[in-house]
């Protein structure tokens, strides 16, 4: 029971968007934690703090300082290069030096780094950043708002092969970020939107603040703003970092990271059960080999990563909505989620609102196996005995089981599927239409990474100008409902179309979406404190060993 | 004379092999799916950036243009820029070449005298149950596929015994000696799944060269039986090993693909994957290159090896 007091107490911290989310929470509809993650969208910054709000890890800050942290990851697969970077290796070599505006932390959402506070205008079309002062590079220099410029516009310059220009392709443009003063940035979108800190944060991976005279040579010096910097890098073998004794915030508790890059990840559980590392990626392969070791754990985040099942719209035999909700209608998600992926994953419900979503409506009824009605729909259709077709997918993580499940589901309603697996870059060609059985087959599944919110999911793949849009979906209520959606301002007013879109996608059916994915690292039960997001960052700065 | 005869036409013939395999493995690229933009940037990634990158790296030009500019710079000895890791490609292929040869000396070194000891064992005491229990080893070991006992030696004798480290790479400022040691757990995969073979072939030597005359003539002689098998026997028994192992070298040198990844050695293997993986041409171009005038000169070094030492051969190669 919150009292009064407490509520009136929070009203007086901000205006009106703020006190719908108040009174969402004196009415037990949103979660402690999820007001305090929504303070930090709106740029309540000091809220969180307020409310004894710590990082995770921040207890442990007492722990023991020094030590080498030793970690295993796979090969980048090119010259490391926040600009360009597009694999999880590189990404947590990244993230040793690196910094953002904000960190989109998977438990306690946006915390600010180099930003200490944000706010939009009414329009939420101009969003203005407040910089944290007196924060320097590794090799000296000052951080301005003249860098932080200069490393978005990098980023949305087609020129400079940045790998993040379809994450802000349609909200924000060359010329768009703009120096205010000093320690202040502002960023001119090209449509309203309520969610663009997340644009600035970590979800977003390439966003790390670098010199504006940046020349593309990560690798000769990994300049950057974090609580390690370089100590050596050879290209394929492996890097190793030291604590950055002036960094700005609580200096790191370990000495040393040493990162070794691996090529096969049997030798890297192999080489941790040596004792010869301390935290690796995980697999669900890997993670049977310490099922029930003392000596490891396995640490996971919820994320909203998922493998997207797409059903063409524009094609038979899922030219017909029913079609595509009985064969939908027959996966027992349940049984996938137990089953395939080990229960570190939670149920879906055909649309890219992932539970993890303060925005998603969770009242939306959730869809069931039943075969019945897959087989009565299949009869309005003039098919009762079923149909045959394709599944092409790529061989990747799980995907070739799902695959395998789905045809197995499917069978019970007369559904006869073919298997077509390909290599992970055959299945994705090109990436343009014309040329990519990823986004020209009949049905398929792609495997998503997680996002900080639904937004490039619902545009990409469901929009029906989105270029990942491998359902062929075309629908102009659900483009006017996105609309609806950039705009509203409030969680309420997102809820509500949230709500509406999740509806019209099960009626529709052009994906579906069975499962949201944990994300985990397996780590040595000696080390405390190791952090990491969905999407491959890994924060080592409070680790200590027991 | 002939002999210079001999190796001009083998120089040559070396040359045109080379620009063969270059012309292939640019065909190869073209017909691989995606393009290094597209491979570089990821699939997500937005179709303009992937074409401006493909036009920054010269990927957009048609493909007897992007071939031409290669090898005009490729015949001066520039091999160019690799896309993936925008450094020049020679130093890295040439770092390939060492630790592919370091794994490779090592593999040689365990396996010369355990195959050819083995042979010569089995050869000598033909049709007895020590010869048939070195074949019998040789062609069960044969069978099992590198990863596998790969994989076994690493749990037993880098997990359970901690008598080897579990990586290939010896750290930064390594001697010699312990730059062997962390080999010798790569290495012995290759070396039992090769023993066999080795070892039945020394063997198959023996028994010819047992049943020569000129073997008769020296037992009638009065030699003792020791020089008979090591000046007579051997000398002329290890011939097709010799000329097997020289072959072998091209193979131990770019063939080693899962034992270095398994042991995380950047060798040749590993960097011709890859290259492949990232649709990085240059760098595919130049391993592949080396690789194949590794194979073509081991074939070579084979053949001349067994012209030396096969006077039947020798007398062919000199008239």
């Amino acid at each position: 029971m919150t009292k009064r007091s407490d509520i009136d107490a929070l009203r007086a911290q901000s205006g009106d968007i703020w006190n719908v989310a108040v009174d969402e929470y004196a009415g037990g509809y949103l979660k402690r934690r999820d007001l305090l993650k929504y303070a930090a969208l709106i740029g309540l910054t000091g809220f969180a703090a307020s409310q004894g709000l710590g990082f995770p890890g921040r207890a442990l800050a007492a722990g023991k300082a020094g030590g080498t942290v030793r970690v295993g990851l796979g090969q980048p697969t090119k010259a490391i290069d926040p600009v360009s970077v597009t694999d999880p290796a590189s990404i947590g070599v990244i993230s040793q030096v690196g910094e953002y505006l904000i960190l989109d932390d998977p438990k306690d959402g946006l915390q600010p780094k180099l930003a200490l506070s944000w706010e939009a205008d009414e329009t939420a079309k101009r969003w203005t950043f407040k910089l944290r002062p007196g924060v320097k590079f590794h090799d000296g220099r000052t951080v301005t708002a003249g860098d932080v410029v200069a490393s978005f516009e990098r980023l949305v310059d087609p020129a400079s092969g940045s790998s993040a220009l379809s994450a802000y392709k349609g909200i924000l443009s060359k010329g768009g970020a703009k120096v205010v003063d000093d320690e202040t940035v502002a960023f001119d979108l090209d449509g309203p939107n309520s969610n663009f800190p997340f644009y600035v944060s970590s979800d977003v991976y390439n966003a790390v603040i670098l010199p504006a005279d940046y020349a593309g040579d990560f690798e000769k010096n990994f300049n950057g703003t974090g609580p390690f910097k370089l100590e050596s890098f050879r290209a394929k073998q492996g890097a190793s970092f030291v604590r950055n004794t002036d960094y700005w915030g609580d200096k790191a508790l370990p000495d040393r990271i040493e990162i070794k890059f691996f090529d096969d990840e049997q030798a890297q559980v192999l080489a941790l059960q040596a004792g010869q590392l301390d935290v690796i990626p995980s697999t669900p392969r890997l993670e049977l080999s310490i099922d029930g070791n003392p000596n490891f754990k396995l640490l996971s985040v919820q994320a909203s990563s998922h493998d997207q099942v797409h059903l063409r719209t524009d094609q038979a035999p899922f030219t017909d909505k029913r079609i595509r909700r009985a064969l939908a209608l027959t996966i027992d998600r349940e049984a996938v989620v137990k089953g395939l992926l080990k229960a570190r994953a939670i149920v879906g419900n055909d649309t890219p609102f992932a539970p993890i979503f303060p925005s998603a409506d969770t009242s939306v009824p959730q869809r069931k196996q039943d075969i019945a009605e897959a087989k009565r729909l299949l009869g309005e259709d003039g098919v009762p005995n079923g149909f045959p077709v394709t599944l092409t997918t790529e061989r990747a993580y799980d995907i070739p089981d799902y695959a395998v499940l789905i045809q197995n589901f499917a069978k019970k309603a007369g559904i006869d599927i073919k298997l077509n697996v390909l290599p992970q870059d055959a299945y994705y060609g090109s990436a343009t239409f014309g040329s990519s059985p990823w986004l020209d087959s009949n049905l398929g599944i792609t495997d998503f990474g997680h996002r900080g919110t639904p937004d490039i999911f619902l545009n990409a793949t469901l929009k029906s100008s989105g270029a990942w849009n491998a359902a062929h979906f075309n629908d102009p209520a659900y483009d006017a409902l996105l609309l609806d959606y950039g705009k509203a301002r409030d969680l309420q007013a997102q809820r509500l179309v949230a709500g509406k879109i999740q509806t019209l996608l099960l009626d529709e059916t052009p994906l579906i979406i069975s499962y949201f994915s944990q994300y985990s690292r397996i780590v040595s039960s000696k080390v405390e404190g190791v952090r990491f997001t969905a999407i491959s960052h890994l924060l080592l700065d409070r680790v200590s060993f027991v | 004379m002939a002999v210079v005869r001999h190796l001009t036409a083998r120089a040559g013939s070396l040359l045109l092999t080379l620009w063969l395999v270059s012309i292939l493995v640019f065909w190869a690229g073209q017909v691989l799916p995606g393009d290094v933009g597209r491979v570089m940037l990821g699939p997500f990634a937005d179709a303009q950036a992937v074409a401006e990158l493909n036009r920054r790296l010269g990927a957009d030009q048609p493909i007897l243009v992007q071939y031409w500019h290669w090898f005009s710079k490729a015949i001066t000895g520039d091999f160019g820029d690799s896309l993936a890791m925008r450094a020049p490609v020679a130093p890295f292929v040439l770092e390939s070449i060492r630790k592919s040869s370091a794994l490779a000396g090592v593999i040689l070194v365990l396996l010369v005298p355990l195959g050819v000891g083995a042979g010569v064992i089995a050869g000598l005491n033909a049709g007895r149950l020590v010869d048939r229990l070195i074949v019998l080893s040789g062609v069960s070991l044969a069978i099992v596929p590198d990863f596998v006992s790969g994989l076994l030696l690493l749990i037993v004798f880098g997990l359970w015994l901690s008598w080897f480290p579990i990586n290939g790479v010896a750290p930064d400022g390594a001697g010699f000696w312990t730059n062997g040691y962390y080999l010798i757990l790569p290495a012995l995969p290759l070396v039992l799944n090769l023993a066999g073979y080795i070892a039945r072939m020394t063997r198959a030597g023996v028994i010819e060269a047992m049943a020569a005359d000129y073997t008769r003539t020296a037992v009638l002689k009065g030699l003792d039986r020791r020089e008979v098998v090591v000046r007579h026997v051997l000398r002329n028994a290890l011939t097709p090993t010799i000329a097997v192992l020289a072959t072998q070298s091209g193979y131990l040198l770019g063939g080693l693909v899962v034992i270095e990844a398994l042991f995380g050695i950047q060798g040749l293997g590993n960097l011709v994957l890859n290259a492949a993986r990232g649709r990085d041409f240059p760098m595919l171009e130049a391993g592949v290159l080396v690789m194949a005038a590794i194979f073509v000169l081991s074939a070579a070094v084979g053949d001349l090896l067994q012209a030396l030492l096969d006077p039947r051969q020798r007398r062919r190669v000199s008239s």
